[in-house]
């Protein structure tokens, strides 16, 4: 195929974006913070700290069993989606994204309406009240987030072993058990593991589950990043050296990851192996309907908890009587806004974060556009600014920006941009996989009847891939609606959103009723969201 | 990779080139659209050198081998691509879409999506979208290739009509030498890249140029002493054991449904066709039996033709060459 170097240039938008907001300005935060703590002395420092070393050692702890136990619950889960076919799978497999799109914040608080003291579940089941604090609640959480993400990348694994090769084997003699050996267990490893790592660094790198349900003992890098520059420490360059620490830390998981994305990204044109029916009748089949269930009975039980204590809360009162105090006075006065103005704040960091992604990255699909290689190095350089974290990401970009923005725009600019970088990533791979997977023929055609490159690729590439631009466009507004860790970084009082007034209520205030009929708030603008990404039929691509 | 290949194309003529897989078919109607830049040599039409101007502005028409048509529109949006990218007038794109749907005989077909038609449908479709773009050529890759073998015969017919109704200028290529020598107003033999010769279909078929090429035209090639020959299967029958005659083992029998047929053996190793004529019984796999030809045609002594060497073309020059600037 002809080398169009002018494609090349459709990049650049998205490379700019990426660079000027996130790259540069984590580089200038790790160049002035070594600068200024004495280079090689202030990574001795971190270290030396007894508090930096805590953090770290949560952060390996917290990501490494979170990353074990989802893998040992999603890979049997993603294995009963991925090769077998069952009545509401199509359904499961969507709402398996669900938790992916919620607000930390809204798992947090789910998990303690469910085991915390006063919880659904903790009154029937006391001892499962462990879950409710400390290490297993922050487990809990994030295998809640988690276990779906590995469940699915397990599953797309599945749909990348050949059906053929299988059947082969059965006619040459193999068993079953050789089948999976032989042929599909590879690809399922490396779905698994792929969707391993990135619980281990999402896990390890998280900030709302340590902090809510933990304090300091439990605190991740992110929280001692948060703590040293904007707690009473006040130490922006030991935030700054840990914040490099971090991501020098991170970085081997990270390219692991990136490097099993990308053998487990479907070969354009391959055809999926169609899913057989599960063998009900046989234990393995028993085991991993078992598995499902529980996932989305475990799943559904968060959502549930947070809906039912939204509208009746713990400790008592009216059946839905916070929902109206959420618009009184007195909880403006508790947030600094009103919660209508936040709404209108998250909204529009939302739809503006949305916008600038959808825009990068259907000006980028032009590039990739039928060229897997392009599509798989593009999609690979976007998931770099995850390596930096929210509150790593919100710390460059506070430090390296403010002094040029000045006024407002150094929060509301900001915060849009952390949540399109953060965003990004995701939501360009669900355009740039299904554009890579073009055949070139159609679009060569266009080409033929007089259709130049650009105009065959917006008249005729991005049509068959509308479900990828508008679930690119909803997954970006998703992501955006339930963002907390960078925003609440950046954040004035005056552009307060929803996820955080919903943390001032519920650690600051500790008004539990406010705090649940708020979340159920969230969780039901989530919720619509994920319905209309899911109405029409259309999926998510991790 | 394409070697020295230099040929014109007549107004309202149908050039096709035969070629067997990998013999750079493909890539030769891509570089003649656009789709691909030749390292070397010129692509010009009208004597205007087009090796520069891209696809969209070329004027050449392309059909690929599965239609490519655009699955979210109709049949009627899909013939419309071309002249709503003219920003025609509506009464002319109307007027237009009209004519190739009577054409190529789509008439009820018009709001209906890609997916719901027949490959022949598709590729009728795609031949009236390509046409309704008004190229000054049109290329045709292989385009019956994935069509149900009883429709094939009929679908080659209606674009040889069309193509001659409109008097539009064609290059078709192909593996299926029936349809090759069907269709063409002149057949070409695209052999590794080269083209080794170009000539109505009776002189092409009459002179294989190589054994491959014999070959490729539905001959066995048999050896002669230093030399091959190509024979025909039509020409081959059974005689008795005597001079002149060549000894051959029956090695499988079978019938085509209307005929008998056997493949026989040489003592060269070379296997030969025999058709049963007149319902005559063929013997058995493994006898042994004497077997002659009426006709055969001794080929070229084999040596590679010199690079940039073709055989001279018969017709004069005019249209579309690739060929050295």
């Amino acid at each position: 195929m002809t080398v169009r170097r002018s494609e090349l240039l459709f990049l650049l938008p998205v490379a700019a974006f990426v660079g000027l907001f996130a790259l540069l300005p984590a580089a200038a935060l790790f160049a002035s913070s070594l600068a200024a703590s004495g280079g090689v002395a202030g990574i001795r420092a971190v270290a030396e700290n007894p508090l930096d070393r805590l953090a770290i050692e949560n952060s390996f702890v917290q990501g490494g069993l979170s990353a074990a136990l989802a893998v040992a619950i999603g890979y049997p889960t993603g294995v009963a989606l991925g090769r077998y076919s069952w009545p509401g799978r199509r359904l499961v497999r969507s709402l398996l994204l669900l938790p992916f799109l919620l607000p930390s914040l809204v798992v947090v608080l789910g998990l303690e309406d469910l085991f915390a003291v006063g919880g659904l579940v903790r009154g029937v089941v006391p001892s499962l009240g462990i879950f409710g604090s400390g290490l297993p609640g922050i487990v809990g959480a994030n295998l809640l987030f988690n276990v779906p993400i590995v469940a699915l990348f397990t599953a797309t694994g599945c749909a990348g072993a050949s059906r053929d090769l299988e059947e082969s084997v059965a006619t040459l003699g193999g068993s079953p058990a050789r089948a999976y050996r032989d042929v599909w267990a590879r690809p399922t490893w490396v779905g698994a593991a792929a969707g391993g790592l990135l619980t281990f660094l999402f896990s390890a790198l998280s900030f709302a589950p340590p902090l809510l349900l933990c304090g300091t003992r439990c605190a991740t890098i992110e929280v001692r990043i948060y703590a040293l520059d904007k707690g009473t420490a006040l130490a922006p360059n030991a935030a700054g050296v840990l914040a490099l620490v971090m991501v020098l830390l991170f970085l081997p998981a990270t390219a692991a990851y990136l490097f099993l994305l990308g053998r487990l990204r479907a070969r354009p044109g391959a055809r999926a192996s169609p899913p057989r029916p599960l063998p009900w009748r046989r234990p393995v089949g028993v085991g991993l309907a078992a598995v499902t269930a529980g996932v989305v009975v475990a799943e559904a039980a968060l959502l549930l908890a947070v809906l039912y204590r939204s509208v009746r809360p713990t400790g008592g009162g009216s059946w839905g009587g916070a929902w109206g105090s959420l618009f009184s006075a007195a909880t403006s006065a508790r947030l600094g806004l009103s919660l209508p103005a936040a709404i209108g704040n998250t909204l529009l960091f939302a739809v503006g974060a949305s916008a600038v992604t959808l825009l990068l990255g259907v000006t980028a699909g032009h590039a990739v556009a039928r060229r897997p290689g392009r599509a798989g190095w593009v999609g690979l350089a976007l998931f770099v600014p995850l390596l930096l974290s929210p509150v790593v990401l919100a710390f460059a970009l506070a430090g390296f920006w403010r002094p040029i923005l000045g006024g407002e725009a150094n929060v509301w600019a900001l915060i849009l941009v952390s949540q399109g970088i953060l965003a990004l990533p995701f939501a360009v791979q669900s355009l740039a996989i299904p554009l890579a997977g073009l055949p070139p023929a159609t679009a060569e055609s266009a080409q033929t009847l007089g259709a130049g490159p650009f105009l065959a690729y917006l008249d005729v590439d991005l049509p068959r891939v509308r479900d990828g631009v508008v679930t690119a466009g909803l997954f970006a507004l998703a992501l955006g609606l339930g963002e907390f860790t960078a925003t609440y970084f950046l954040v004035t009082p005056r552009f307060t959103t929803v996820p955080v007034a919903l943390y001032n209520l519920s650690c600051c205030s500790r008004s539990f009723a406010l705090t649940d009929a708020l979340a159920g708030l969230l969780l039901l603008c989530c919720l619509a969201t994920f319905v209309a990404i899911e109405f029409g039929g259309r999926r998510v691509e991790l | 990779m394409l070697h020295g290949i230099s040929f014109d194309l007549q107004d309202g003529e149908l050039v096709s080139l035969l070629g067997p897989n990998g013999s750079g078919k493909t890539t030769l109607l891509r570089c003649l659209a656009g789709l691909e830049r030749p390292t070397a040599g010129s692509v010009r039409l009208d004597g205007v050198d087009v090796t520069a101007v891209p696809t969209h502005r070329r004027g050449i028409g392309l059909m690929s081998q599965e239609p490519a048509l655009f699955p979210n529109r109709t049949v009627l949006e899909n013939v419309a691509y071309a002249p709503l990218l003219r920003r025609s007038s509506d009464r002319e794109v109307r007027e237009e879409v009209a004519r190739f749907v009577s054409l190529l005989r789509l008439e009820g077909f018009e709001d209906r999506r890609p997916e719901t038609l027949s490959g022949g449908e598709r590729q009728r479709v795609a031949l009236a979208r390509t046409l309704a773009a008004r190229p000054a050529v049109v290329l045709l890759d292989e385009p019956f290739a994935s069509i149900d073998v009883e429709l094939r015969a009929e679908l080659r017919a209606e674009f040889r009509r069309v193509l001659r109704e409109l008097g539009t200028a064609a290059l078709h290529v192909t593996h299926d030498r029936e349809e090759g020598l069907f269709l063409g107003d002149r057949v070409g033999l695209l052999f590794d890249g080269r083209l080794l010769a170009l000539g109505s279909p009776s002189a092409v078929f009459a002179e294989p140029p190589t054994a491959a090429a014999a070959r490729l035209l539905g001959y066995t090639v048999v050896r002669d002493g230093e030399r091959e020959r190509a024979v025909h299967p039509a020409d081959v029958r059974l005689v008795p054991v005597g001079p002149g005659a060549r000894a051959a083992t029956v090695v499988a029998t079978g019938t085509t449904g209307r005929e008998s047929l056997a493949v026989l053996a040489l003592d060269d190793g070379s296997r030969l066709e025999l058709r049963a004529r007149d319902g005559a019984p063929l013997p058995d796999p493994g006898t042994q039996v004497a077997v002659a030809w009426d006709r055969s045609l001794l080929l070229p002594d084999g040596r590679p033709l010199p690079s940039g060497d073709r055989p001279a073309p018969k017709e004069p020059k005019r249209t579309e060459s690739l060929g050295p600037p």
